[in-house]
């Protein structure tokens, strides 16, 4: 299940080697994905072999090879799970990112309105997203809105906070001199400040990205039929460590997938990124 | 004439103000049922009437997550630093890391509920997993932002490692640090509370779960704000220390 993600982004730097694309950038990738599938590898290794050597019992940590015996027995179950899952993460998360980038500039150019609803967001941050998931779903309905609707819930803030964080670490010499050129805000804001910004809002998007899986998983948890939040929840009323970790090998995968493709996203816009 | 209060708090408090005044004033004026949105005034009402029962749980919760974050952070924090003084255990520990933080928090808690039981040890367990990760991740970007010519520099002088570490790479790290510090504390809060509504023997969560089930939204409600308002004190708290820590921004 998990090679052809890992595969996907592996052969595109490949392909366009030739490109204008900084070849530092390309062998960074290209190895980073290697590294991964060398460690989930290793990962798997290790979990079989301890599970055998050390007589693990299942209760705890079922072996490897019977997890995905399980997911191979009904994979239509852990399929439809994993793609609604992903769609409404993915709903809440591009939401989420929209609007936390808006109002992160939207606050750095208005700091009164800043001050008067920066605290009120912080103190929305704190409301137990799970309690609300009951008002949520009562609100909107069981439908895969009222998931997104959480997702985003979650991802927005953390985005808001490091775009007004990145905004404000511009240095001020630079926008003096770029105004002493005559650059509108429009241009200081999209030449300069939204450039120094985006190392700081693509960790918030990295973070965003699970941040709205956790979202999507929750959500799911107060009631659903589909959705790998259900699958976790009924195999933990079961007590079925098998199907338990079956489940979690599809977060997992799910999480690696989304978590990738932000990072991946991040090297090539950001390669002057502050990576050494 | 100096203003008693700053100019941002008076903002701040104008904000909250009209939030409140303009919920009671929906909530009353279109006499909205208690499942959509009941007034303030009956949530803090229900606040009061519930005290007793309400600082317990919120009691339970806040222990949870604090030991949850001091342990979570020390492991983040730790982590990070490790992984930069030692480059070579980076390439391993980061994708490792990465993978392991690739499933979403809080998919654990019914494993962690399976191990450790119903009991508290199960939320410190996941207060100081979610908190971990969030916290090795910002202080990595943190230690990583350093000037490589500082480096270089200060590497000339004769500065040993330790000496870096300690004198360039920490104070240029403490800005992003405390972003991850101050996000953290909504989160640890979050995750216990949440923790608890799968499971637990005593909570906030387990009053919100009970509050559902019954049916009872003004009680949800109720423990909605304590569980918001000990998050908050929290949050108040580590951007306090922050403030004195990081006094140069």
């Amino acid at each position: 299940m998990s090679s052809p993600p890992l595969s996907a982004p592996a052969g595109m730097p490949v392909a366009r080697a030739a490109s204008a694309l900084p070849r530092l950038a390309t062998g960074g990738a290209l190895r980073s994905v290697l590294r991964v599938a060398l460690a989930v590898l290793a990962v798997g290794i290790v979990w079989e072999a301890a599970v055998v050597l050390l007589s693990i019992q299942a209760h705890y940590l079922p072996r490897l090879s019977l997890v995905l015996q399980a997911i191979a027995a009904t994979p239509d179950a852990y399929w439809s799970g994993f793609v609604r899952t992903l769609s409404e993460a993915l709903m809440g998360f591009s939401a989420g990112a929209v609007f936390g980038i808006g109002i992160g500039i939207l606050f750095y150019r208005m700091p009164v309105l800043r001050d008067m609803v920066f605290p009120l967001f912080i103190v929305s941050q704190t409301i137990p997203v799970i309690a609300f998931g009951a008002l949520v779903v009562l609100w909107f309905g069981n439908t895969m809105l009222a998931k997104a609707i959480i997702a985003f819930y979650v991802t927005f803030f953390p985005v808001t906070v490091n775009t007004l964080v990145g905004l404000r670490s511009v240095d001020p010499r630079q926008v003096a001199l770029m105004r002493s050129f005559g650059a509108t805000r429009g241009q200081l804001m999209r030449q300069l400040q939204f450039p120094t910004a985006l190392p700081q809002i693509f960790v918030a998007l990295r973070l965003g990205a699970s941040l709205s899986l956790v979202g999507a998983i929750v959500g799911e948890w107060f009631g659903d039929t589909t959705g790998l939040g259900v699958l976790l929840l009924q195999a933990m009323f079961n007590e079925n460590a098998v199907g338990l970790w079956a489940a979690l090998l599809c977060c997992a995968v799910l999480g690696t997938l989304f978590y990738g493709v932000v990072a991946f996203i991040e090297r090539r816009l950001v390669f002057w990124g502050a990576e050494q | 004439m100096k203003p008693m209060i700053p100019l941002a708090a008076q903002r701040g408090i104008l904000g909250a103000v009209l939030l409140v005044a303009l919920w009671e004033g929906v909530a009353r004026g279109f006499q909205l049922p208690a499942y959509t949105l009941p007034a303030i005034s009956q949530i803090f009402g229900s606040i009061w009437d519930m005290r007793t029962v309400l600082a317990r749980a919120a009691g339970v919760t806040v222990t949870e997550a604090l030991v949850g974050y001091a342990l979570g952070a020390l492991i983040g924090i730790g982590g990070a630093i490790w992984v930069t003084m030692a480059p070579r255990v980076r390439g391993f520990v980061l994708p490792a890391a990465t993978a392991f933080n690739s499933v979403p928090v809080i998919a654990w808690s019914p494993l962690v509920l399976l191990w450790f039981g119903m009991g508290m040890s199960s939320k410190y367990v996941m207060v100081a997993l979610a908190i971990a990760f969030t916290l090795f991740l910002s202080t990595l970007s943190g230690l990583d932002r350093v000037d490589r010519r500082s480096v270089d520099l200060m590497r000339s002088f004769g500065a040993s490692r330790l000496a870096i570490l300690w004198r360039l790479r920490l104070p240029t790290a403490l800005p992003l640090m405390f972003a991850g510090l101050r996000v953290a504390t909504a989160r640890s809060v979050l995750i216990a509370v949440v923790t608890e509504m799968l499971g637990a023997q005593a909570g906030l969560g387990l009053l919100i779960y009970q509050a559902v089930v019954q049916v009872d939204f003004v009680q949800v409600w109720a423990a909605v704000f304590v569980a918001s308002a000990a998050s908050l004190l929290f949050f108040g708290i580590v951007s306090f220390i922050e403030r004195r820590t990081v006094f140069w921004k």
